[in-house]
């Protein structure tokens, strides 16, 4: 067999490098999405608007101020789990007792709620968030990967880990995994089931943040796009099957190399029909339990 | 005193003729506004079925709506005097394809029916994005022939739309109603409160909720057609996402089940929204605010009406 030409590895490494970049972005929504989902059993159809409005308020602030990279982390993450905490209470908070069918209309409206305050402050044009975490581009052999790219998968990397670490390591964490298994028996043991659902809102908020400082740079951020970004989380959570931490990453992972090989290779309307066939195959064929009532 | 009519029907038929008084008395360009809040109420109504007596979540509506439409305007370009063969053709084509890909759906649980339908709804989108050359992609196209009636000829007007709209939304309710109280009415409701209990009692659930599904499929497939023979002109925005997120809003506000409580949340919200255009850019936070009022006004109503059941 001959020689592989070069402009196919051209091709394979522009994928790479755009699957990874986008891809972590959607790893970082589904895991907000798969954290809620397993915590409260509700589809949070807001995600994309915790990573719009996490955007925009820190693309405001870096316009103000200038911001370390540190401190805009910090700022980042803070935001986030005060915007998560702001969803809680403004959705599952106040109808805890609903049926789970106007929680998931809650969310939407919720939803509609934030795109208003992002058409009121920021107006209805794309906004450019800078790059506040610039690492240099780097190549390794046939592959190349940007700044964007290294900064996306720098930023998803470290929240997978700290992430995965918090669940499984300290007290708050693991009374999170009690209530995702049985919320019932988590209480007994003194959780409380209420505090946990805000702090998954509160995390998601947070990776949500990260994701806006990943997505930011690379996609302008523009009030309307958090209802696609949000999907895209959720087909990544079925992907990686809402069981682990990282197992959802590369279900985002997975989720972003084939976009980007599907752009490259047909339209990118098709990409899309694409991408939603996948999703309706992989709910009909996963081998799933029906969903269990979620106790209060 | 005889018990002749009962109340829902009285009801009914107080609702619907309020509406053609309105209809009579409004002059044209307002009709045009109301007919906008009759196709969202008919696709509400489409959506009682899946939810309402199925118990399924659907967000495939504006899917469903836009393939009527896009069918029906695709074949009267070729067959333009045949409306009375193409409408019912379209319509039952609309069933069976909602009927066929509910079959497979249906054991999903609330949240994941949602998204699986919504994919219906985005794929629809993209597929008329796609097919730029039948479909005219993200710029539309214009329907210039309209639905034909032997002995009346072409349909046009406001008025004439206006009604046309409200006996598609009185005949689905008397479908409606009609099926709620038949056999699989009440195999229906059986499948919505235990479907593990129903299908051990020998009910065919996948059957029957197909057969809801499929109803649903065609009611809004149906809005869809006269929608777009009304308007004159098509694109796949009127029938997106957006269409299917509003009617699954209104219904959940109205309560899933009820016959006229949603088709009246619709139009009275429906009016207050668009009476908010003087907010300009606003718009959109007034319109999720008021939603989410909506929604929990009837939560606390229905939590005051119940005090302390599994109230912690």
């Amino acid at each position: 067999m001959g020689a592989v030409p070069p402009v196919v590895i051209q091709y394979l490494a522009q994928i790479v490098n755009s699957g990874l970049a986008l891809g972590s972005v959607y790893g970082l929504m589904a895991i907000g999405f798969a954290l809620i989902f397993n915590s409260s059993r509700l589809i949070n159809f807001a995600q994309g608007e915790l990573l719009l409005i996490g955007g925009l308020t820190l693309q405001s602030l870096t316009q103000a101020l200038h911001l370390p990279p540190a401190a805009a982390l910090a700022a980042a993450a803070l935001f986030g789990f005060v915007l998560g905490h702001a969803l809680y209470a403004s959705t599952l908070g106040v109808s805890i007792n609903a049926s789970p069918l106007r929680q998931l209309m809650l969310t939407v409206a919720a939803s509609l709620c934030w795109q208003g305050v992002a058409i009121v402050v920021w107006g209805k044009n794309p906004v450019m968030l800078p790059q506040l975490l610039p690492l240099p581009p780097v190549r390794l052999g046939l592959l190349f990967f940007s700044q964007d790219t290294l900064t996306a998968l720098a930023l998803s990397a470290s929240s997978v880990v700290f992430l995965s670490l918090f669940l499984h390591r300290t007290r708050t964490g693991r009374a999170i995994r009690a209530v995702s298994m049985n919320p019932v028996a988590a209480s007994l043991q003194g959780v409380r089931p209420r505090s946990c659902h805000a702090l998954t809102f509160a995390l998601a908020g947070v990776l949500a943040a990260m994701a806006a400082m990943a997505v930011g740079p690379q996609t302008m951020l523009r009030y309307d796009m958090g209802l696609g970004l949000g999907l895209k989380g959720f087909v990544a959570a079925s992907i990686g099957g809402y069981s682990s931490v990282s197992r959802v990453f590369w279900g985002g992972v997975v989720l972003g190399l084939a976009e980007a090989a599907l752009v490259l290779l047909l339209s990118g309307e098709l990409k899309e029909t694409v991408t939603y066939a996948l999703l309706i195959g992989l709910l009909v064929l996963s081998p799933r339990e029906q969903e269990s009532e979620r106790p209060a | 005193m005889s018990p002749a009519i009962p109340r829902s029907t009285r009801n009914a038929v107080g609702f619907f003729a309020i509406l053609a008084a309105v209809g009579l008395v409004l002059p044209d360009y307002r009709l045009l506004v109301v007919n906008q809040y009759l196709f969202l109420a008919i696709n509400v109504l489409a959506l009682n079925f899946c939810l309402g007596l199925g118990g399924q979540i659907s967000l495939a509506q504006g899917g469903m709506a836009g393939i009527g439409a896009y069918a029906s305007v695709l074949a009267h370009s070729h067959f333009p005097h045949a409306s009375v063969l193409l409408v019912p053709a379209v319509i039952l084509g609309a069933f069976a394809f909602a009927a066929a890909i509910s079959r497979p759906m249906e054991r999903l649980g609330e949240g994941f029916l949602a998204m699986a339908t919504l994919g219906v709804s985005l794929i629809f989108t993209n597929v008329v994005l796609t097919m730029g050359d039948v479909t005219g992609g993200s710029a539309g196209m214009m329907v210039d022939c309209r639905l034909y009636v032997p002995g009346l000829g072409p349909l046009s007007g406001d008025r004439t739309f206006f009604f046309l709209f409200l006996a598609v939304m009185a005949c689905g309710c008397w479908i409606f109603a009609a099926l709620k109280d038949s056999r699989p009415g009440r195999a229906l409701l059986a499948c919505k409160d235990d479907p593990l209990a129903a299908s051990s009692c020998g009910i065919d659930r996948a059957a029957l909720r197909s057969l809801s599904f499929g109803l649903g499929g065609a009611v809004s497939a149906m809005a869809g057609v006269l929608h777009a023979h009304y308007g004159g002109f098509i694109n796949p925005e009127q029938y997106s996402l957006e269409l299917s997120l509003k009617a699954l809003l209104f219904l959940v506000i109205g309560g899933p089940g009820n016959l006229l409580r949603p088709l009246l949340a619709v139009l009275i919200l429906e009016a207050l929204m668009s009476g908010m255009q003087f907010l300009g850019d606003a718009r959109t936070l007034a319109h999720g605010l008021l939603l989410t009022v909506a929604l929990l006004a009837g939560y606390w109503r229905g939590v005051g009406r119940k005090p302390a059941a599994g109230r912690p």
